[in-house]
């Protein structure tokens, strides 16, 4: 119900293929299987334009402040493909729409859903959990239990909590 | 029952038609005087009442003990200004004499004598206005205010000073697309009405005006009801069940919302003017407590359960129907 | 959330139509004239977006025109319109205008509008098509936002050639010949920082060249921008007559006038609140006749079913609609 509507992104059950329209390509693969699909996706660029590919345990400061500057360098025509699990695929996704990549310049692979990042509006920080969706975590900031919210946040790469036990509480 | 009493219920923008409420588009344009069975609202986009000050007060507040509240990405300043220099006339007509706006080309001075403002600045010069123009508008009306810029076949809600929020949150959405932002609301989908509003707001034209209303309910008259501070008041939705003062402390609260495409930036301002009335005010008029009732009776469980009225609906009702 | 039933009397007093009067009239160059037109009386026009169009009344037609300036509120909106031998009447209706005359149009109408989260702007015209364009490079500098203009025209016609010189300084790159222009063209698409976008207005050719280079060289879409009147915005629509089955009443509805406003002025109060084709409340069942549905509301199976119809906004396929009024 309402799947177009929602933030939480979903990915689709296909693989995406390289745009054929993209002049040159930078390709980023978090973990094993995320640098297993950039693999397949550089034999799939169409031949003659430039390919980069960016490997990455996850997306750790280096690899974000390498995609920054390859953004500030790029033309248009420029087309960014990011494989690996959500968590890295929203932060590394986060990043590009913050320098003014089009999501219509962005593809995704996404490996894995379990790691995600929430965000605790209580004491704004962010907690890695491996809690589904509409389950509960605790904040590594305030310590409260935080239900895990259908509701992503895309400059952010996060999920929203709220305190889960808010209206029991004497 | 006080003067002041009588004012708010008075100017009470009472936003039900008939004994159900469901989803829908429901926009009109903006500036028609609506006359209630106790008075009547929406002349203007703007709406200043006795509580000005004290608003005013409490959304610094908010914003001294938490910054997030106001958000503006980098490409919203030019809307910034557009929304100030479109929304300052109208407070200066709606005000005369209190407020004066003195205009010289670019070169504004604006004198607010309800809060004791004098400000000089220039229309699109940053350093003439420090705090930045959208912080400054919010320091002079009671209305929340969202921007949306309008790109890619789309809106987005990229700035915005909200201190007034009901159960959302203005520092996790800023950025969002607009369908994105009411991706969490139930059955909404179903209707379509989300996407017909973001069609219709994407065909207003510069200098287009239009509102809508939207209601909750709230314990207290807590106006800032954000999902920051839900830690705060969630427990309140569970003990007011049981307290003898839930006809005072249960209120219902309605949001005016105005959609004003602005001339310059072409960004859609949403101006979020939010009334709270409680159960009690609200049964000085008959015709307001018997058709909440039934309103509150009839509405699905699952609104109610997003509107976060579920623990004290039944209390609600009981009171609101008791003869 | 209130439903209202307008009485014919209370209906919007003016159909957001302003009023100016020509104050100024220049031949920028040999068949383009440039109208300064201002509100009779002064005071300031409503503010717009860059790249804003104003639909002018032009005798028996409505014609677009695109607004200059920069867009802030000003005393003075300024035109300029090509003289079109073999077209419709309209532009020699403007090339008639003299200072005094009073003309109607509509409330600036934005289309075109610059987008707020570009990095760079590459502003593309081709001769009348610099109109926009300069409304675009006027904001761009008053916004401090980075630009450059291509300006192809025809050698010697160049209008506003050195205002723009004036205001774009290196910025502006202005070509007399076709072959120029294009590959002027090609090359600054071929290059652009990621984040710009490019705007293009003149004439169709130069519009396709725009779209199908960039496309060839990899821009998406959404950072292709090209200014074309939309047909839907001069329409009209054309008369037809409103049958009322319960009186057996004949409502004649003028082409311009919505079935909605024809039916209030009738003396038929119908349900309404948004009255642009959203909202649902004016909704009015079809008896007979074909609707040419023109609204948001009503789903594709609805639409087909042809048993009611969005008064608001939507008319008739046939000449006689027969409403169950």
């Amino acid at each position: 119900m309402g799947a177009e509507h929602t933030s939480v992104p979903r990915w689709g059950s296909e693989r995406p293929a390289p745009d054929p329209s993209a002049r040159t390509v930078l390709l980023v693969g978090f973990g094993a299987r995320g640098c297993a699909i950039t693999t397949a996706w550089s034999a799939d660029v169409p031949g003659g334009r430039p390919v980069e590919v960016l490997a990455a345990d996850d997306a750790d400061e280096s690899v974000l402040a390498v995609l920054t500057a390859r953004i500030a360098g790029a033309r248009v025509g420029w087309r960014l493909m990011l494989a690996g699990p959500e968590v890295d695929v929203l932060a590394a996704r986060a990043v590009a729409l913050r320098a003014g990549v089009l999501d219509a310049e962005i593809r995704c692979a996404v490996t894995s859903t379990d790691r995600k990042r929430v965000y605790c509006p209580h004491c704004r920080t962010t907690t890695a959990t491996t809690a589904p969706v509409g389950e509960e975590t605790p904040c590594d900031g305030c310590g409260r239990r935080l239900h895990v919210y259908a509701h992503v946040s895309r400059r952010a790469g996060a999920y929203l909590g709220f305190m889960a036990d808010a209206e029991e509480v004497a | 029952m006080t003067t002041a009493l009588s004012a708010r219920v008075a100017r009470f923008p009472f936003p039900f038609a008939t004994d159900s409420y469901r989803y829908s588009t429901n926009v009109e344009p903006a500036r028609r005087p609506t006359t209630t069975v106790a008075g009547g609202w929406g002349s203007g986009v703007l709406d200043v009442d006795d509580d000005y000050a004290a608003e005013l007060a409490e959304r610094r507040a908010v914003l001294a003990a938490d910054p997030t509240r106001c958000q503006e990405l980098p490409h919203m300043r030019v809307a910034s200004w557009d929304a100030l220099t479109t929304l300052l006339p109208d407070l200066a007509a709606l005000c005369p004499g209190t407020t004066v706006l003195d205009r010289d080309g670019d070169r504004w001075t604006w004198r607010n004598e309800l809060l004791g403002t004098a400000r000089t600045f220039t229309v699109g010069d940053d350093d003439s206005l420090p705090e930045g123009p959208l912080a400054f508008l919010g320091s002079q009306i009671q209305e929340d205010v969202v921007l949306l810029d309008q790109r890619e076949g789309a809106l987005w809600a990229d700035a915005g000073l909200v201190t007034f929020a009901a159960d959302w949150s203005m520092g996790f959405d800023v950025g969002m697309r607009f369908l994105e932002v009411h991706g969490p609301v139930p059955r909404v989908h179903e209707t379509g009405v989300i996407p017909r509003a973001e069609q219709f707001l994407m065909r207003l034209q510069p200098g287009e005006e239009y509102r809508r209303t939207n209601w909750t309910m709230t314990v207290d008259r807590r106006l800032d009801a954000s999902t920051e501070t839900y830690a705060e008041w969630g427990r309140d939705r569970r003990l007011v069940v049981d307290d003898p003062a839930l006809p005072d402390r249960l209120h219902l609260r309605v949001e005016v919302q105005h959609l004003i495409r602005l001339g310059v930036s072409n960004a859609i301002c949403f101006l979020i003017r939010t009334h709270l009335l409680s159960l009690r005010e609200l049964a000085t008029v008959p015709e307001w407590r018997a058709r909440f009732g039934a309103v509150l009776a009839e509405l699905p469980d699952d609104m109610a359960d997003y509107k976060g009225l579920t623990r004290f609906r039944a209390a609600a009702v009981d009171w609101l129907t008791a003869s | 959330m209130t439903a209202t039933l307008t009485a014919p009397d209370a209906l919007r007093a003016d159909d957001g139509r302003l009023v100016l009067e020509v104050a100024g009239v220049v031949d920028e160059v040999p068949g383009v004239r440039t109208l300064a037109l201002r509100r009779p009386g002064g005071g300031l026009l409503p503010a717009h977006p860059a790249g804003s169009h104003v639909v002018l009344d032009c005798g028996d037609r409505r014609n677009a025109y695109s607004l200059t300036g920069d867009g802030s509120a000003a005393d003075e909106y300024r035109v300029s319109v090509l003289l079109c031998p073999g077209g419709g009447g309209g532009s020699a209706f403007v090339h008639r205008l003299a200072v005094g005359d009073v003309v109607t149009a509509s409330r600036p109408r934005s289309a075109f509008a610059p987008v707020s989260t570009a990095r760079h702007h590459l502003l593309i015209a081709g001769g009348i098509g610099i109109t926009p364009m300069l409304s675009h490079a006027r904001a761009a500098v008053r916004w401090k936002r980075s630009f450059e203009l291509l300006y192809g025209h025809r050698p010697g016609a160049g209008a506003y050639l050195d205002e723009l010189r004036g205001l774009c300084g290196d910025r502006l790159a202005a070509h007399g010949s076709t072959a120029e222009m294009l590959a002027a063209v090609r090359a600054a698409l071929a290059d652009q920082p990621l984040g710009t976008h490019v705007y293009v207005c003149g004439p169709a050719p130069l519009i396709a060249f725009v779209e199908e280079t960039a496309a060839e060289l990899g821009w998406p879409g959404e950072r292709v921008h090209a200014e074309r009147f939309s047909a839907a915005d001069l329409d009209p629509g054309e008369p037809f007559t409103a049958r009322l089955a319960r009186s057996g009443t004949r409502v004649p509805v003028p082409s311009g006038t919505s079935l909605l406003v024809a039916l209030e002025r009738a003396g038929v109060a119908v349900p309404n609140l948004c009255r642009q084709g959203v909202c649902g409340e004016c909704r009015v069942p079809v008896r007979s006749g074909r609707p040419l549905h023109r609204d948001l509301y009503l789903s594709e199976t609805e639409r087909a079913a042809g048993d009611s119809v969005m008064c608001c906004v939507s008319r008739s396929v046939d000449d006689e609609l027969e409403l169950d009024l």
